[in-house]
């Protein structure tokens, strides 16, 4: 784990540094600057020149999901959380666009929890989100859905709840 | 006012422009006062509207500076960040002083230039690593820290400069002691300083601008000049929360400062008695005394001149410092010089800012090249 070294470094007047190096060799830096944009620069093993990428904050926290394993796809995403502390408990949350198949119908006639052991913890509708939705919730067109569960009820819930 | 007004919207549109077109905006804010002021027909004259904003421009600029300076920015490697500041320090003032001496100014007059000549542009530099992507590369690392450097040799150099007739001993304790009131004040009172920092009202601004107000107001009673009060209550507060206070600072140094420089433009006259080939041979020495001090920091720590190449890239420009030096102390002649050096080292360093890499790689293929050649001979 030697080579997984995360070095922290505060750059006066830039921001903050980290940078590690990984067992292959390669190097990894990703800089916070003030400006409020991130830069992450990867350093191929005896390659002289780094290449960039500068991202606003929430497309860092993308990545980062992305990089933490989590499932996603092209509009939807989710985030991934292990509890080493807990027997490695990964609690995953994943947001879903209604499909045809759940509009008008509730969380009730579903049966969502039932079936798939996921839980539906917030929709957002109209630039509202609406946190803990009763049983009696009716979906519809254009809802967007945050579940949580653990990754296959997650799955479960994809293939049994949004079936098109 | 309106001179203020037509100052703010010229800058608005100019701030547009470079932003877009990511290319520093100090010097065209510069020339645009250049342009409207004395040189080009007198639309934009100095008033007291626009002598207080100014002010406020070069005291916030210090104010930052101050905060910049947190104590727990010692770095780690002292002995890099200290060799490429005395090889910077010393190839260009010297440099910078003899070329002034030489073309005619006064002993005083030649120590400003040389300073101002001297101080690279820290937001330039900065903002240069940043859009160019160059965070990575070893040499910003060197880059950055001279930068700290360089600041802490301006506020010495301002120390000793501004002490005026006064006892240099005497005035240097009264800085301190200054210091230590304001280093007291905000350790004992941290917690409330905090407390206020944390509000989201109108207080924490308020506080912020009428603190730094109050403390340069103190300058008059003092003998302390308001530079030093400001940048040692910056030093003070650094120890509290300088995030905050950057962050509520932060509108008024900006508008403040380009303010600043517009009306700092319109003092410049280039057209009365301006000797082009001083301020030309000024304005190339700076370009160059840069690549010398560069290439030798390179050699020294990088090991390579082509690093050094990288640090002078990033370092070329003249911007914020020179010309607060050039307003605090210099005659019309030596803000004019400042002027036209700040103006050309900027550009040319933003541009070289950005092809550095270009231009590393085209040394390095000729050196092969030439390599090459030689083998098959």
């Amino acid at each position: 784990m030697s080579a997984m070294a995360l070095r922290s470094l505060n750059l006066p007047g830039v921001g903050t540094k980290y940078e590690f190096e990984t067992d292959k060799g390669d190097t990894v830096a990703i800089f916070f600057t003030k400006t409020g944009s991130i830069q992450m620069y990867t350093l191929q093993k005896n390659c002289h020149t780094p290449s960039a990428a500068e991202m606003s904050p929430v497309e860092a926290r993308r990545l980062g999901n992305i990089l933490t394993g989590a499932i996603i796809e092209a509009d939807q995403e989710s985030v991934e959380i292990a509890f080493s502390a807990l027997a490695d408990l990964r609690i995953t949350i994943h947001t879903f666009f209604v499909t045809s198949a759940v509009v008008g119908k509730t969380i009730e006639d579903l049966q969502i929890r039932a079936k798939t052991g996921a839980t539906v913890i917030a929709v957002y509708r109209h630039d509202r989100n609406i946190i803990n939705p009763p049983p009696t919730f009716v979906f519809e067109k254009g809802d967007a859905a945050l579940v949580i569960g653990e990754s296959d009820q997650i799955k479960k819930f994809e293939r049994e709840i949004m079936v098109n | 006012m309106e001179s203020l007004v037509l100052a703010l919207f010229i800058c608005l549109v100019l701030a547009l422009i470079t932003k877009y077109l990511s290319i520093p905006a100090i010097p065209f804010y510069i020339l645009a006062g250049v342009l409207l002021g004395k040189a080009g027909g007198g639309m934009l004259t100095t008033n007291e509207v626009s002598y207080f904003f100014s002010e406020m421009g070069l005291i916030f600029l210090l104010f930052f500076m101050g905060l910049g300076l947190k104590p727990e920015r010692i770095a780690s490697n002292r002995v890099a960040v200290l060799t490429s500041g005395i090889i910077d320090l010393n190839i260009n003032m010297i440099i910078g002083f003899m070329a002034a001496y030489l073309l005619g100014f006064s002993l005083m007059e030649s120590l400003i230039i040389a300073s101002a000549f001297y101080i690279s542009s820290t937001a330039m530099a900065l903002t240069s690593l940043i859009e160019n992507r160059k965070l990575m590369l070893r040499e910003s690392d060197t880059v950055i820290w001279l930068m700290v450097f360089e600041d802490l040799v301006l506020i010495i150099f301002l120390a000793i400069i501004s002490a005026g007739n006064q006892n240099l001993v005497f005035f240097l304790i009264k800085i301190l002691a200054v210091l230590g009131v304001l280093y007291a004040l905000a350790h004992y009172g941290k917690e409330f300083l905090i407390s206020i920092l944390d509000r989201d009202d109108e207080l924490p601004i308020l506080f912020t601008f009428a603190a730094v107000l109050i403390t340069a107001s103190f300058s008059l009673y003092l003998g302390v000049p308001e530079t030093m009060m400001v940048i040692a209550l910056g030093v003070a507060f650094a120890t509290t929360d300088p995030d905050a206070f950057e962050q509520h600072a932060r509108p008024f140094k900006d508008v403040f400062l380009v303010v600043f420089f517009v009306f700092f433009g319109v003092t410049v006259d280039f057209s009365g008695g301006a000797n082009w080939f001083v301020i030309g041979a000024i304005s190339l020495l700076a370009v160059v005394s840069k690549l010398i001090s560069g290439l030798l920091t390179g050699i020294f720590i990088h090991g390579s001149a082509l690093s050094g190449l990288e640090i002078w890239a990033n370092t070329i420009a003249r911007g914020e410092f020179s010309i607060a030096l050039a307003v605090i102390y210099g005659s019309p002649v030596v803000g004019t010089t400042i002027a036209a050096m700040v103006i050309v080292t900027s550009i040319v360093g933003s541009f070289i800012a950005k092809y550095s890499g270009i231009l590393r790689r085209g040394i390095v293929n000729h050196g092969r090249h030439r390599a090459l050649m030689r083998r098959s001979h």
